[in-house]
């Protein structure tokens, strides 16, 4: 009997294991302070948040390491969910969210954010104008 | 496996509201990506977020955006894997150095966020 199996790495099951171990890292360092900053803090009046006034934010959104950081947190992010979201959705009982349409649904979802992320960051505050 | 077998056991459930965790935790990224395509428009009619209700919002998903933060983080402890002078790197220290990594990140990014504020 032949055992002529050829070993190919999981190229694409590595690519997608990148995407959500970098957002979960991700988000785990930076989501809490931002939300705790930005929707507690802020909006209550217990410490001057660049968000609260539009000069201030402007200046912000227009440095080019404030976009760049803001791109990738929302890149890997979202793909961080949608992988999360679509194995929640399996392990109650939804068969349908194991399958390739459901993959391409969720997986395009995060490239969908993230494109009009991209467009939000280059179109607001924009580098060059 | 019928659909409700995760709320048999409270480690279930704990696993379970992790991994729901993304959709509280996704939706407050949108609500700031709207905030900050709100900068592109008129200065006049720029109006942050900050009624009750995102207020209430934001404090239910800090909870979870904590939760996923100490198990994910806690994690690493378990998945990395290294040397250094042929000696493996305890995975409490690795653990530690992610708390740490939180620390200075959450500091870092509150210290830009209400510095340039002024």
């Amino acid at each position: 009997m032949s055992t002529d199996v050829r070993r190919r790495p999981a190229l694409a099951h590595l690519f997608w294991w990148f995407l959500f171990s970098q957002g979960g890292v991700l988000t785990a360092l930076l989501l809490p302070v931002h939300v705790l900053v930005q929707g507690i803090l802020g909006p209550l009046g217990y410490a001057p948040v660049v968000d609260r006034h539009y000069d201030t934010w402007v200046n912000m959104l227009g440095n080019p390491l404030v976009k760049l950081y803001l791109l990738v947190l929302f890149a890997f992010a979202f793909f961080h969910y949608a992988h999360r979201l679509r194995y929640f959705l399996v392990d109650v009982g939804v068969r349908a969210a194991r399958s390739v349409p459901a993959q391409v649904v969720f997986y395009g979802g995060a490239g969908v954010v993230t494109l009009i992320t991209l467009w939000i960051l280059l179109t607001t505050a924009p580098l060059f104008h | 496996m019928p659909a409700g077998w995760w709320t048999r056991n409270r480690h279930y459930v704990n696993y379970m509201l992790r991994e729901f965790s993304s959709v509280p935790m996704a939706l407050w990224m949108l609500w700031l990506l709207v905030e900050i395509q709100r900068a592109g428009g008129p200065p006049s009619q720029y109006r942050p977020h900050g009624s009750p209700a995102f207020i209430a919002f934001s404090v239910i998903v800090l909870l979870f955006s904590l939760y996923h933060s100490v198990t994910f983080l806690s994690l690493a402890g378990t998945i990395l894997h290294f040397k250094v002078f042929d000696r493996p790197v305890p995975s409490r220290l690795i653990v530690l150095a992610m708390f740490g990594m939180w620390l200075v990140a959450s500091v870092v990014v509150a210290f830009v966020l209400v510095w340039f504020a002024r």
